[in-house]
């Protein structure tokens, strides 16, 4: 008890404990004599610190002129870009163009793929895709038939070409949140205080 | 109301001061040259290399305040560097915070009163018992004592856990009670 009392002898002295703790500090105080005397030794510990007399310093004056003149120059390279400015802006915003543009693309290519399979656009043989014709090409390289005849083949087919537009436009989509995250990082480091490039010794 | 005043006029000051104006700078050294010396002597112990350190101290602090956050404590961020910038200075002159003959401002002095002469000696033996600390203990009792920071404050200012300025400042206290027991505490001196 009195080890627990001690270690926050000095957080109750600067008037850091609160609540329970502090409450917790006040009754046993009244009922310890030890702790009492502990305290009232650290008391008169803290005015010893606090009576020292300090030398006498370089008037104010006198230093803030002498460090006037020391002051190095600033160049504007030293000033941190401010977070409002346009260029700032202007990097999202090229992005999101970016991202409706692929989301665009990839949504009338899905769209037109449907069409296609569903038949709709029969007579327009220039949206066959190269995909679908190098698995028509395999299928009769390797097993010498043709794909219109083997449903197996046309599903893996139509599967494939799925495949890679929904990778493809995966990977567009990654690329892009991966870009803004970084460029919010970018602006979430240079808005945040810098530490000091000084070591700091603990 | 006036010291919503003095920080609105501080904040202006910072603003002015990141934009390169010098004699805004120059305000706000005049308004914090004296905790900054009187903490950085603390930790050296010298009076002449705690104004050399203090001048470093204002120096980076000019270099870096384009960076610095205006929100954020100004007096908190100088005692940051200030405690950097002195315990460099220390590690290089092999953590030798005060030699004895740096401390000749208190034995120099001409001998007056009895009284006033026990309390120089007294400056002397507090002085030798707070350089005696570890460092890292050093830098919380003074940013404490004389910077009168709180431990919240002296968390964010040493980057470390609240639980750890506690712990430091328990042990820096209980090693000055046991250096200035024998040689000063009496048990008439109490103020309180």
């Amino acid at each position: 008890m009195h080890d627990n009392i001690r270690n926050l002898l000095n957080a109750y002295l600067d008037g850091e404990l609160h609540g329970t703790r502090l409450l917790e500090v006040k009754m046993h105080l009244a009922s310890c004599e030890t702790c009492r005397e502990e305290l009232k030794t650290l008391r008169q510990v803290l005015n010893l610190l606090h009576d020292t007399p300090t030398p006498a310093f370089l008037p104010v004056e006198r230093f803030v002129a002498n460090l006037t003149l020391n002051l190095p120059r600033r160049t504007l390279a030293d000033r941190p870009p401010k977070p409002g400015s346009p260029v700032w802006w202007l990097v999202p915003a090229v992005l999101m163009a970016a991202w409706f543009f692929a989301k665009t693309v990839f949504t009338l290519t899905s769209v037109v793929t449907a069409a296609n399979t569903a038949g709709l656009l029969e007579n327009v043989s220039w949206l066959n895709s190269e995909q679908q014709w190098l698995w028509i090409s395999m299928a009769q390289t390797v097993f010498g038939i043709e794909t219109e005849t083997h449903p197996l083949l046309s599903t893996l087919n139509e599967v494939s070409v799925f495949g890679i537009n929904w990778f493809n436009g995966f990977l567009w989509q990654a690329a892009i949140v991966l870009l803004y995250w970084g460029w919010l990082t970018v602006w979430w480091i240079r808005r945040r205080p810098r530490p000091l490039p000084v070591t700091l010794h603990r | 109301m006036a010291l919503n005043q003095s920080a609105e006029t501080e904040q202006r000051l910072i603003e002015q001061a990141q934009n390169g104006d010098r004699s805004a700078y120059g305000e706000l050294v005049r308004r914090h040259y004296s905790g900054v010396v009187n903490v950085v002597y603390r930790l050296c112990g010298d009076a002449h290399l705690a104004e050399d350190m203090a001048q470093e101290t204002f120096l980076r602090a000019w270099v870096h305040l384009p960076t610095f956050q205006p929100q954020s404590s100004l007096r908190n961020w100088l005692y940051r560097i200030a405690v950097n910038a002195s315990l460099d200075v220390l590690r290089r002159e092999h953590e030798a915070p005060v030699e004895d003959e740096k401390m000749q401002w208190l034995r120099d002095q001409a001998p007056g009163p009895e009284a006033a002469l026990i309390q120089k000696e007294q400056a002397l033996l507090i002085q030798q018992a707070i350089n005696a600390l570890p460092e890292a203990a050093r830098s919380v009792l003074v940013l404490r004592e004389y910077g009168e920071l709180s431990y919240q404050e002296i968390a964010a200012v040493l980057d470390i856990p609240i639980g750890t300025v506690m712990s430091r400042l328990n042990y820096a206290r209980n090693r000055l009670r046991e250096v200035l027991q024998a040689q000063i505490l009496q048990p008439e001196y109490d103020y309180a």
